[in-house]
């Protein structure tokens, strides 16, 4: 037992007449002075107040709401304030009003007798006694669950004392009336009996479950007291300590796997530790005091002291013990006389030595100086560990490197104006994770980032996750300005890894400043993050722009949907219009979504030519009806004059008429004209025999010469009508020459039609005529006669096998002769 | 690297990752891409697969199929539209949607593509941005797989943008790729409007040609029985594994007849090797080689047929004159005679897709067609294609891939009203109608610059290629390799200001190098080029070229691999 703190509070009340409520791992103190249950002055509030484990005040606020039953704190430290009505109230640490859930109307109605909060796996629990004797209960209140117990048979009053315990992850009651034990689960109630319960109990006063919900402690009215399992399937021991006295309290004071068990029983004056001895241990107290369950211990403080009631630890006891020859216990002594240069430190460590146990040695005093709760004591302690070290080799350095760091946490929490008095067993337990939430909790924001610094934490899970913090806490200070918030958590957070700016908006939003979001906003360097918040804020115009930024064209999505959706027709037009990326691919949107949109897009820029495009290709898609194709290119015809694309406009019209005579043709010669090209319709017609349709057609839309000639040519050929192909090429003079005749014909396989035409074919193409009609002789005649160097190669080329032989000489021959000359 | 172990790792990941019923929509334009043989065997029988959302049919009435194990996976981009059509089927809560980023399909050893065809047409055509985040993801896909790279280049509004996101993405994640050994040396980022010239002449390169003929779809392609001398067509895969593919890929297509029928010969002296042999050796033979040379065999059968098949095809269509006009093109001599023949090509109906290129490439290399042309040109091609396709030329015009010559003053009225633009921080990312509608092609400047047409002495000899021109008959080195070549020689884009200039990219050309002792020598000598809009076989094949001979390795990743009639398809609204 030692002390942790005198207490700084300076409280007005005694402690009995106060609801109190101590958080386990070194938490703080809730006190609600003037509670209803004395007969209160009407008009007087009472007063909530919380606490530090040292005492100092963090929050007091006045108590408006109805009256309080029972107060406990939540693993997440949070306040949970039970109140007659069956209503929790939940409070922060600070005291700010968090939110509040009611237990039920059956609750309600009934009124709440007692109430418990209780630790889970899962969280925190509520467990309520009702006015009717019924058990109401949660399991964990960040999830809330409501159950009812089922009822105890024959219960007429409040049972004597009942607890909630927790096995197998489900949450139960167990329930004392009279000289009956039950125990509640959802589905039954069950009687049952401890073993090995001394007779002649008429009534338990008192019980406790340990914080593990291992074991079970019982008082009775004879005041013996009972220690078990919680299953009640073992008896642990008894003790008889003949007072009878109810106890004010009872807790469980054992530390996790020792094999001492021992209970404390606390009276108005008397404190009591039992266990498994004949005798037990007996404190008086000065003061009225109050007992916190921990894990290893029980703190018990009163209005000026807050002490630390403890098993001691195997590793202290082994050095400390009178006269201990414990390897640890000898080399603190060897280590203490070393200082002192004196040669007995040679004696003990040599010692230790021989027993081959310097090892243990130095684990034992890197191990009890863990335990020890002060600076100057862990100091010697692992001074000896370190001594011992030097005498040995390959001792692993780590357990002393680590220990040395986590008392230094330890230490440094444990500091007064901190309160949070953990002991190391604790804080394995809770780890430093939890510790650095609880320090975030506390706004100890310096503190946490410090430690997180000396123990090197990655930057994402420590000092980032507490800047996140500090910066939400931040934006919450309502009397800053904007501006200033917004600098000030940009030049402490900077770029640092792992900060998510946009969840600090988030949080800024939710407070209201949806200013300061914004600007927060600005600092968050991830677009996708920036958006979604944009858009929740209402702020579209600006996701826009900055989903734009990012060039992540699905978020440029997701804004404009939203936006359609948001703004009037022409509002979301215009904005569009600035925004050209956007604008793009919302056009790209409509071509296959919203045709009409399309349309109105460009009607509002006064996009004429691609109104125009639009029509067109709506006269080809949208509509079947010849009339209402020539209505639509009639209307792209208007845009393209209004756009200025005269021959956009002229081809359109000569569409219009080519349509319309299409639909003339195909009614009065029947097949198929409709979306031919002209040239086609013109080639449909002549194939047809109408020739004289298709010269009219050909006037009409004015085709040219060379392109008539081509089309006749191709067309009578196909038709192999030869007779007319010469007429009409004897028309008049051919404006494509007459080699295409020859081609086509020999196309067709036509030699003797080819042949009347490669005579009529141009010198310069002589050649390659005669050629195409396999007069190869007469090619290098030509040939030689133009004297061309490259007509002359062509030709030999052609030259083949014997039959040619004697062509290929000439060539030779002739070229010889050029280039004699 | 080369087998593109990572990538195909990061795209089975997603997929292996849980194991339950996978829904699958694909865009359709995704070739067949369950037929990867990675996949088939884990999900095969469990895959119910829809192609495309504009199927929507396919995906409506699936709510009364599901039973809440399935899995949709999208690709990236639709997964907002998936996500709407599933809620209004109301089974949006039933299933796990997830983003299947498959990014990139490696086709080959050195070509990574991301078989996005529509980016040409969505990018430069309409302006729509959505697939620049999809190309920056796979950039940094690239990138955590293979390390940073150290030097960057790139050229283009496109290259601009999707290079500046990728930083932003590797700044959002850094940490991962830091620190790493760079594998790959330089990446070279290149749009498709730099260079309309190269993806719009005709290929002469066989497995330029073999795209051009028979069009090879996601690195395989269907060979018809005019090739296969069968009644049957065949899928056959193309790649570095057909190896005498891969011997005659890069080749221009005048020798490889001739090695065609070398290599026939050396086989059937193989074969003949089998006379004379004891029983022994005939053992050893059957066992070992003969696998080997009926594989052999075969697939020299299969590339005969081919050529046979391309020769015929070519032939018809007066291949020469065609060749001849478009040499005559690039080298800007003859126009009017060109301008003539283009109009006949379009009088005598030869082909729509053709004859669109053909004006295309006019109007490129001559900066514009002079009104008179314009017009006629125009009217004679709605003449005999029908007039459908005045949307077309609207849009070759919006492209800049068709254009008029206009009086100077009013387009450098235009020109300046967009570099204002582009000036503007939040408007440099502006591709709208006006940018193109002011670009010129300085397409004869720049050849000059870039000595792109080679002086000939003498006859080129293709059979030993001096230059990259070999791939086009030696009458023109592509514009887009010429730059790649350019700039890596500097390392920048130093002493090339004047040829940036005429490109209209003054603002648009950016360089990164980071000095990087870690880059290993080998490293260095790898480079990534990337094309924003695809590239075709000959420019690979230009810069393998180019590669054996600088001792460079380029490894290629693509939007998707084109060629001109898919770029003129992509232009073209009337759907054949």
């Amino acid at each position: 037992k030692y002390e942790l703190y005198s207490m700084d509070w300076d409280l007005k009340e005694e402690l009995r007449d106060c609801l109190v409520a101590a958080a386990p791992y070194g938490g703080p103190i809730a006190l609600l002075r003037n509670p209803w249950r004395k007969e209160k002055p009407a008009s007087a509030r009472p007063v909530l107040e919380i606490y530090s484990a040292s005492g100092v005040p963090l929050a007091s606020l006045l108590w408006k709401s109805g009256p309080v039953v029972s107060l406990g704190w939540s693993a997440e430290e949070e306040l949970l304030c039970v109140q007659e009505d069956g209503v929790v109230l939940v409070y922060g640490l600070h005291g700010d009003f968090r939110r509040h859930f009611s237990m039920g109307n059956e609750v309600l109605q009934n009124r709440v007798l007692d109430a418990r909060i209780f630790h889970t796996e899962f969280g925190s629990g509520v467990a309520i006694l009702t006015g009717a004797h019924r058990f109401t209960l949660s399991a964990n209140v960040g999830d809330l669950k409501l159950r009812r117990m089922p009822e105890v048979p024959g219960l007429q009053s409040a049972p004597s004392c009942w607890t909630a315990v927790c096995q197998d992850r489900v949450a139960h009651i167990l329930l004392a009336v009279g000289p009956d034990l039950y125990l509640l689960d959802h589905a039954a109630c069950s009687a049952v009996t401890p073993p090995g319960l001394a007779p002649g109990v008429s009534s338990f006063l008192q019980m406790a479950v340990s914080f593990t919900y291992r074991h079970l402690a019982l008082f009775t009215d004879t005041g013996y007291i009972w220690m078990g399992t919680v299953s009640l399937k073992e008896k642990l021991c008894e003790f008889n300590c003949n007072i009878r006295a109810p106890p004010k309290q009872m807790v469980w004071c054992s530390r996790p796997r020792s094999k001492e068990k021992a209970v404390v029983v606390a009276w108005e004056r008397r404190l009591m530790v039992v266990g498994d001895a004949p005798e037990s241990i007996q404190f008086v107290l000065d003061e009225d005091s109050y007992l916190v369950p921990e894990l290893d211990g029980v703190r018990v403080f009163s209005r000026s002291t807050h002490e630390f009631l403890h098993e001691v630890p195997v590793a202290s006891e082994e050095i400390f013990k009178i006269a201990s020859m414990a390897p640890g216990a000898l080399l603190l002594e060897a280590q203490k006389e070393y200082e002192k240069e004196s040669q007995k430190a040679d004696e003990y460590l040599r010692e230790i030595q021989e027993l081959g146990q310097l090892p243990q040695a130095v684990q034992q005093c890197i191990e009890a100086a863990g335990h020890e709760h002060w600076p100057d004591m862990q100091k010697s302690l692992l001074r000896a560990a370190s001594f011992g070290k030097c005498f040995l080799d390959r001792f692993p350095p780590d357990s002393f490197v680590r220990m040395c760091q986590d008392l230094r946490v330890l230490n440094a929490v444990r500091d007064y104006h901190i309160g949070i008095p953990l002991t190391y067993t604790q804080y394995k337990q809770l780890t430093i994770q939890v510790l650095l939430d609880r320090l975030v909790l506390r706004r100890l924001y310096p503190l946490a980032i410090q430690i997180c610094e000396y123990l090197r934490l990655p930057e994402v899970q420590g000092v980032s996750r507490i800047l996140a913090h500090w910066a939400c806490y931040k934006v919450q200070q309502k009397d800053v300005s904007d501006e200033d918030v917004a600098r000030a958590i940009n030049q402490k957070l900077g770029d640092t890894p792992g900060v998510s700016y946009s969840d600090i908006a988030a949080r800024a939003y939710g407070c209201g400043r949806t200013e300061l979001a914004i600007k927060l906003l600005e600092y968050e360097p991830r677009s996708g993050e920036q958006v979604p918040l944009l858009l929740k804020m209402k702020r579209s115009k600006l996701a826009l722009s900055k989903a734009i930024e990012s060039g992540d064209t699905d978020l440029v999505f997701t804004v404009l949907l939203h936006l359609k959706n948001e703004l009037n027709r022409g509002d979301f037009f215009m904005t569009l219009r600035n925004q050209p990326m956007a604008l793009s691919l919302y056009r790209q949107f409509c071509k296959h979504q919203e045709l009409e949109t399309l349309k109105d897009l460009y009607n509002q820029d006064d996009n004429h030519q691609e109104l125009g495009s639009f029509h067109i290709r709506a006269s080809y898609a949208a509509e079947e009806r010849i009339e209402g194709r020539v209505a639509a290119l009639q209307t792209a015809a208007d845009a393209f004059y209004k756009a200025k694309n005269e021959f956009a406009a002229k081809a359109t019209e000569d569409q219009m008429r080519l349509l319309r005579l299409q639909r003339r043709l195909e009614d009065e010669l029947g097949g198929r004209f409709l979306d031919l090209s002209l040239h086609d319709t013109v080639t449909t017609l002549i194939l047809s025999g109408q020739n004289k349709r298709a010269e009219q057609l050909a006037r009409d839309f004015r085709i040219p010469d060379k392109r008539l000639w081509w089309l006749k040519l191709t067309a009578l050929a196909d038709l192999e009508d030869w007779e007319e192909l010469e007429k009409f090429s004897k028309s008049k003079k051919s404006p494509i020459g007459y080699l295409p005749f020859v081609e086509i014909c020999m196309k067709q396989h036509n030699k003797y039609e080819a042949k009347k035409y490669a005579s009529r074919v141009g010198p310069e193409q002589k050649v390659k005529a005669l050629l195409l009609v396999g007069d190869v002789a007469q090619a290098a005649d030509v040939a030689i006669e133009h004297r061309s160097e490259a007509e002359m190669s062509l030709v030999l080329s052609h030259c083949t096998g014997a039959t040619d032989g004697a062509t290929a000489d000439k060539i030779q021959r002739a070229r010889a002769q050029a280039q004699k000359k | 690297m080369g087998d593109w172990d990572g990538v195909r790792d990061q795209q089975l990941y997603l997929l292996l990752s849980e194991f339950c019923y996978f829904l699958m929509v694909l865009e359709k334009t995704l070739e067949s891409p369950l037929d990867f043989k990675e996949i088939q065997p884990y999900f095969g029988h469990l895959m119910r697969r829809v192609d495309s959302l504009e199927n929507t049919p396919m995906l409506g009435g699936i709510g009364d199929k599901m039973d809440g194990k399935e899995r949709v996976l999208c690709r990236m981009i639709s997964f907002y539209a998936c996500e709407m059509v599933l809620e209004e089927e109301g089974v949006y809560g039933d299933v796990s949607c997830d983003e299947w980023a498959f990014s990139l399909l490696p086709l080959d050893v050195d070509l990574l593509s991301m078989e996005l065809p529509e980016f040409f047409r969505d990018y430069f055509l309409e302006g729509d941005q959505r697939w620049i985040n999809t190309l920056a993801q796979a950039l940094h896909l690239l990138s955590t797989l293979y390390g940073p790279f150290p030097n960057c280049y790139g050229i283009g509004r496109c290259a601009k943008m999707s290079y500046e996101l990728w930083k932003r993405l590797e700044e959002e994640e850094d940490g991962e790729t830091k620190g790493r050994r760079p594998e790959i040396g330089h990446i070279f980022l290149l749009d498709r409007d730099m260079d309309f010239v190269t993806a719009l002449c005709s290929q002469v390169v066989y497995e330029g040609l073999v795209d051009d003929t028979f069009r090879i779809k996601c690195g395989s392609v269907d060979f018809g029985p005019e090739v296969t001398s069968s009644d049957k067509s065949l899928k056959v895969l193309l790649n570095a594994e057909d190896k005498v593919f891969n011997e005659i890929r890069n080749e221009h297509f005048s020798n490889v007849f001739g090695f065609l029928s070398q290599k026939a010969r050396n086989l059937q002296a193989q074969y003949d090797r089998r006379r004379g042999m004891d029983i022994k050796q005939m053992k050893n033979f059957v066992s070992q080689e003969l696998k080997g040379l009926k594989q052999e065999h075969r697939l020299l059968s299969l590339h005969i047929g081919a050529c046979e098949s391309i020769m015929k095809k070519k032939t018809k269509q007066d291949f020469q004159e065609l060749i001849k006009t478009e040499h005559a093109l690039l080298e800007g001599f003859n126009i009017r005679e060109s301008t003539n023949y283009i109009e006949e090509h379009i009088d005598r109906q030869v082909s729509p897709i053709e004859s669109l290129r053909l004006m295309c490439l006019l109007s490129i290399t001559e900066n514009g067609l002079i009104p008179k042309d314009y017009r006629s040109l125009k009217t004679q091609y709605l003449q005999s294609y029908g007039p459908e396709h005045l949307l077309t030329f609207s849009n070759l015009r919006r492209a800049g891939l068709l254009t008029e010559q206009a009086p100077g003053d009013t387009l450098t009225a235009v020109e300046s009203k967009v570099s204002k633009l582009v000036t503007d921080k939040a408007a440099g990312k502006i591709t709208d109608a006006f940018s193109s509608l002011a670009k010129r092609s300085n397409f004869r400047a720049i050849s000059k610059k870039l000595n792109l047409i080679p002086r000939v002495d003498g006859e080129y000899d293709l059979k030993v290629p001096r230059d990259m021109a070999y791939v086009f008959s030696g009458a023109y080195v592509p514009l887009s390799c010429r730059i790649i070549e350019q700039v890596l020689e500097r390392r920048g884009w130093q002493g090339l200001d004047e040829v940036v200039r005429l490109l209209n990219c003054s603002e648009l050309a950016f360089t990164d190098m980071t000095k990087d002792d870690k880059a290993s020598s080998e490293s260095l000598r790898l480079i990534l080029v990337v094309f924003l809009g695809g590239c075709t076989f000959s420019e690979i094949s230009a810069l393998r070229f180019l590669g054996r001979e600088k001792g460079y390795r380029f490894i290629f990743l693509t939007t998707a691999v084109t060629n001109s009639a898919r770029l003129m398809e992509a232009m073209s609204e009337v759907k054949a």
